[in-house]
């Protein structure tokens, strides 16, 4: 970390030699001819540029996310992404609802104390009082409530988008939407394509962002995954794990999961007796999917079926420490790319702690998983029960292929991201900070 | 340096309040941002051709009638409103009467076309819940006949030990 009077001046090695920069009058006139032919905040652009390149002042980056009011693997990266920035820029958090730097630190151990946290209210969704900033309800007709944000992203020198939301259409010099997926194919208020650069999370999304928006993204940022317990050599029990969000429409496909373990526990109880299969994962209240997942297993005791709802960190750290097998069946009968995992962090979660992942044979978990080396790729009920009784019935196989997992699994965490970003975001300011 | 860092203070703080002044973000840009974006059904999923059909659907129910509807031609005029608006009405009802026979037949080609796309979709749901099903039992069938290769495998392999 650097300190408060060195925060307030570019890194030397990216401040420019005095012959580079302009003189008041250059600016005066320059400004002037942008308004004249590109408006105000061209002119406001041209401005902060020049102001930037002077030498005066460290950049401004704002990162938005409609979502930074509640927990998520999305914002999980914008925030890591903050992090790793701040000591390169001035960041500022833009969020439309209340959301404190404490529970950052609560929900993704990320003390962003230092930036500030700007609330940009959105009348729209005020007066219906949502909780959730959902875009889909958007059209022609509703106007474009995320103006206001739009607005906003002129103030900086950086703008990153990390929601989302294609709606909030970029005025900085330099913007850069994170896209998780894309999720809305162009229609009202579409800005994707104004956008300088799109980072991306995995190549499945990358491939979805060249098929529905049509555009050929940046740079591929894989998320951070830091879910370690350390304790490297400790031996496992006979515990399945899935660690996945009750997601009220079943896209988690946890049902699935549990009839093919009821099924093994009924057609073959010898082999395993003994194993415990543990579902972990947060729910909203009132949640109807996770009552027919209670009634299933209530219908059923002869297999040995755990849910664990909206568990503390510190216990879910202590299953994977524990547990020897994974299962992830999020995209299995999908009928929509967007059903299917994107990347997959609580996969790499459990490679870090050498379970062997069997997941479904499709989006960013084919990225992560390398069939037979260090986990299996399935593709149906019928796969996820011929490799786990495989596994089952060879102990050493797992040990070798939890090992390769935990390998594998170090090509995604914190810190590799935290570089990535530097390297990245250092390219964007280079090209900014060049003479015109 | 001084002069410089003046002047970019005073052009910003100059710039900051006519960016407040501007309302539209258009304006701001000086330039139209919005576009159409046209979208082809062939590149929808399962869900989106769902939502297409849905809305499809909807929108043809709704404009099955071709022909002028006469109470909602209106007048907004303070004096003689009554008046005119019997006139356009009685303009109207002139002009379309000639076409009367060719918009009822295509009144009646609209309520078919309608009646006949609700028809196909209720098949293809139905249909498809037929495949769903066959594809339940298919599943069924490979995790059975998985469980039996790997109890097969088990057997053969203590068989071994055995001999």
């Amino acid at each position: 970390m650097t300190s408060r009077s060195d925060r307030n001046a570019l890194p030397s090695e990216t401040r420019p030699s005095p012959a580079e920069i302009p003189t008041a009058r250059e600016v005066t006139e320059a400004v002037n001819a942008e308004l004249r032919e590109h408006g105000i905040q061209a002119a406001y652009n041209h401005l902060l540029r020049a102001e930037l390149r002077s030498g005066g002042r460290k950049p401004t980056l704002a990162i938005y996310d409609n979502a930074f009011h509640f927990i998520g693997g999305a914002q999980k990266y914008g925030l890591t992404l903050a992090a790793a920035l701040r000591d390169q820029f001035d960041v500022t958090i833009l969020a439309n609802k209340e959301c404190r730097p404490r529970d950052f630190i609560d929900w993704y151990r990320l003390d962003l104390s230092d930036c500030p946290i700007k609330i940009i209210p959105l009348p729209y969704y005020e007066d219906k009082k949502a909780f959730h900033i959902d875009p889909a309800f958007i059209t022609r007709e509703t106007g474009n409530p995320f103006d206001l944000v739009a607005r906003e992203s002129g103030r900086y020198d950086f703008f990153v988008n990390n929601s989302m939301n294609e709606m909030v259409c970029p005025l900085s010099n330099v913007s850069v939407m994170i896209c998780h997926f894309p999720e809305r194919r162009p229609a009202d208020y579409f800005y994707a394509d104004r956008y300088a650069a799109v980072v991306y999370n995995s190549l499945y999304t990358a491939s979805w962002i060249r098929k529905k928006w049509k555009l050929e993204p940046h740079r591929l940022i894989y998320p951070p995954v830091d879910m370690e317990t350390g304790e490297s050599g400790s031996p496992k029990k006979n515990i399945i794990l899935s660690v996945a969000r009750f997601e009220p429409e079943g896209n988690k496909r946890q049902r699935e999961m549990i009839e093919t373990f009821l099924k093994l526990s009924r057609e073959w109880p010898e082999i395993v007796r003994g194993w415990t299969f543990v579902l972990v994962g947060g729910s909203p209240p009132d949640n109807a999917y996770l009552s027919r997942l209670e009634m299933i297993i209530a219908n059923n005791p002869a297999g040995k079926v755990e849910l664990k709802v909206n568990l503390p960190a510190d216990e879910l750290k202590s299953l994977y420490r524990d547990a020897a097998l994974f299962w992830h069946v999020c995209g299995l009968t999908h009928e929509d790319p967007g059903e299917i995992e994107h990347f997959g962090m609580t996969t790499v979660e459990a490679m870090q702690n050498r379970l062997v992942p069997l997941v479904y044979d499709g989006g960013g978990l084919r990225e992560i998983v390398d069939h037979g080396v260090n986990g299996f790729l399935i593709s149906s009920k019928a796969d996820l029960l011929d490799f786990t009784v495989k596994l089952i019935r060879d102990p050493r196989l797992v040990e070798e292929l939890g090992r390769a997992a935990r390998e594998k699994a170090q090509s995604y965490t914190r810190d590799k991201f935290e570089n990535r970003v530097r390297e990245y975001f250092g390219e964007l300011l280079e090209r900014v900070l060049a003479p015109a | 340096m001084d002069t410089l860092a003046q002047e970019i203070q005073r052009l910003k703080e100059a710039l900051d309040r006519k960016r407040d002044e501007i309302l539209d973000l258009r304006k701001l840009v000086s330039e139209d941002i919005d576009r159409k974006f046209p979208s082809s059904a062939e590149e929808f999923s399962d869900r989106e051709l769902e939502i297409h059909l849905r809305d499809s659907l909807a929108a043809l129910e709704g404009r099955e009638e071709t022909k002028p509807d006469l109470k909602a031609v209106l007048s907004h005029r303070r004096t003689l409103r009554r008046p005119v608006e019997f006139i356009k009405r009685g303009l109207l009802q002139t002009t379309f009467e000639s076409l009367n026979e060719f918009l009822d037949k295509q009144n009646e080609f609209n309520r078919r076309l309608s009646t006949f796309s609700q028809a196909l979709l209720i098949r293809l749901r139905h249909d498809r819940e037929r495949l769903k099903g066959i594809e339940e039992k298919v599943a069924d069938c490979e995790e059975n006949l998985a469980l039996l290769t790997n109890k097969i495998e088990d057997l053969r392999s203590n068989l071994d030990r055995i001999r």
